[in-house]
């Protein structure tokens, strides 16, 4: 059922238990991801030297699927090309929007948020982080979300 | 006109009226549907459905305008529908009844044509810490086009307006005090006739925000002492996209015209133009003819059944939910006012409202999740989001049953 391969072991486990969730000391670049339709608030933080993500965390109250997606994404961003997240965003948000496109190997873990595009009014939830982190990144090194 | 046999009401037949309700014998997840979600929108009964199925079917046609036959039965049945309304609320007269899209733009229509023209910088306008965000935002963009100021009335932890401390809010410069009638978030019911007396004394004019009032309780606006009264028929089993501003007659007839066009016109012509009478003057363009039919029909449906037999339906409903749902571990009830409407807010230890949604969704359980457009009352409890159950006349105590053991089911998943 649709509803068991949403809310699958991994996902509950990063549910549970939360990858990099805190703060960095040392941020360069933070924002706060709000959606108060859905009462998900979560703050994404980055170190990022010389234009590579070094670090990624994040804090916050939200729902599974923000949270697990958040947990997946500051694991995956380490070792990332800044200028490279859009593109990524963009695929991740494909994959999302069509479940008949092949995995993105990769996006890792990432994958297996793709459950979500079988519940249309969850697929906010899911890109908030990403969204989150672009905004994050596009600030002004410094800047206090 | 409610059915009183020998003397005793009779109680609702919940399963005869279940009947009326297509969309109840559906299914949705292959589960039976658990329609908790009606302070958002009500379903609607046959009744509603074939008035507004016939009007397309037989005498769809524009209202006030033509001489042939089909025009004057749609001109005769809004108006019908008009006259519904005034008996729903006791108003004097259908010259008082104002068709809207809803309670949003009734309010709205009270903050351009009531307010705006006389409201000068400083002026006060005072709304409860509990509003939906719709008698909260066009009072908002109202102070900031002017230079006047939003005050609120403050509430207790149980969710209920601190009546006592609204007389020191009151000063010579206020000019409006806007009120929910039952809280859409936190079910609250606010003793909005007192809070009339005492606004009467100082000469403050009130507004009563009634979307979840009339379908659970019988309003009388002469009674509660208001000036104006906002409703949306979506809440009381009628169509959406149509609700009604009732006003006090001379308030109305002060009131310059809101909107400008067809139908709210007497004369017009490049030297002047003249406005149509009341209710007439607030309804400019062709209105919703089909929906003000619904919403008609939707009001004798009510009288039918009988909002005092439904109110005592849903008074079991939620005694019987919040005894249970109390005895769930990690359940907080958020708004516990002594007075409430059909409605329970709450949060769960450990399931976010979103992910309680979406899986007892697939129980067939519809229910609502987060802010309920009453942000700042979400603030005050300090919490992001609450999921809401509400109920309605055809809702049963299996389905409260089955509710929360879909909730058990969700929380289970999670934790
Ligand atoms: C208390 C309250 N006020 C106002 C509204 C707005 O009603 P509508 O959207 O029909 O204009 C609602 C409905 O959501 C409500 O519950």
């Amino acid at each position: 059922m649709a509803l068991d391969q949403l809310y699958q072991q991994t996902i509950l486990e990063h549910n549970r238990k939360p990858r990099n969730y805190g703060h960095l000391t040392g941020a360069t670049h933070a924002a706060r991801g709000h959606d108060a339709m859905c009462g998900d608030d979560i703050l994404m933080e980055l170190i990022v030297e010389d234009g590579c993500i070094r670090q990624a965390a994040f804090s916050g109250d939200a729902c599974a699927v923000t949270k697990a997606t958040a947990s997946m994404l500051t694991d995956w961003l380490p070792g990332r090309q800044a200028s490279d997240i859009a593109d990524w965003s963009n695929q991740f948000q494909a994959l999302l929007k069509d479940h008949t496109l092949p995995d993105a190997p990769e996006l890792a873990d990432l994958n297996q948020l793709r459950p979500v595009s079988q519940f249309p009014a969850r697929v906010r939830n899911a890109l908030l982080p990403w969204t989150t982190t672009l905004r994050a990144l596009n600030q002004p090194e410094g800047t206090n979300p | 006109m409610e059915i009183v046999k020998s003397g005793v009401r009779e109680q609702l037949d919940v399963l005869r009226l279940r009947d009326q309700f297509p969309v109840l014998s559906r299914e949705v997840h292959g589960k039976p549907l658990v329609y908790l979600d009606n302070a958002a929108t009500a379903q609607r009964p046959l009744a509603v459905i074939e008035a507004m199925d016939r009007f397309y079917r037989e005498y769809n046609a524009n209202v006030h305008r033509g001489v042939h036959l089909l025009s004057v039965e749609a001109s005769e049945a809004f108006e019908q529908s008009r006259k519904a309304v005034r008996r729903l609320l006791n108003a004097r007269s259908e010259r008082e009844i104002v068709f809207t899209r809803g309670t949003t733009e009734a309010i709205n229509l009270v903050a351009n044509s009531f307010l705006r023209p006389n409201l000068k910088a400083g002026d006060e306008i005072l709304v409860s810490h509990m509003e939906h965000h719709s008698n909260i935002v066009p009072w908002q963009l109202l102070c900031e086009q002017t230079g006047a100021v939003l005050k609120v009335m403050p509430i207790n932890r149980q969710g209920e307006l601190l009546l006592d401390e609204v007389e020191s809010l009151i000063s010579e410069r206020t000019r409006l005090i806007g009120i929910v009638h039952v809280s859409n978030a936190l079910g609250t019911v606010n003793p909005v006739a007192e809070l009339c007396r005492l606004a009467k004394r100082h000469d403050v004019p009130v507004l009563v925000d009634g979307a979840q009032a009339t379908p659970h309780e019988k309003v009388d606006v002469q009674a509660l002492g208001c000036d104006f009264y906002a409703l949306s028929a979506h809440k009381m089993y009628g169509p959406t996209g149509i609700g009604a501003l009732w006003g006090r007659e001379e308030l109305l007839e002060a009131m310059p015209p809101w909107q400008g066009g067809g139908e709210m016109i007497s004369r017009v012509s490049f030297d002047g133009t003249t406005w149509n009478d009341l209710p007439h003057k607030f309804e400019a363009g062709t209105p919703n003819i089909a929906g003000s039919i619904g919403f008609g029909a939707a009001v004798k449906w009510l009288e039918e059944v009988g909002v005092t037999r439904i109110a005592e339906h849903e008074a079991k409903l939620l005694d019987y939910a919040t005894k249970r749902m109390l005895e769930v571990e990690g359940l907080t009830i958020i708004g516990q006012a002594a007075n409430k409407g059909p409605v329970i807010s709450f949060t769960l230890d450990g399931v976010h409202p979103n992910d309680l949604g979406t899986i007892i969704d697939h129980h067939g359980v519809a229910i609502r999740t987060g802010h309920h457009c009453a942000m700042p009352v979400m603030q005050f409890f300090g919490v992001p989001a609450t999921a809401r159950v509400s109920f309605a006349c055809y809702n049963l105590r299996a389905e409260i049953d089955h509710f929360l053991d879909a909730l058990e089911k969700a929380r289970t998943m999670l934790t």
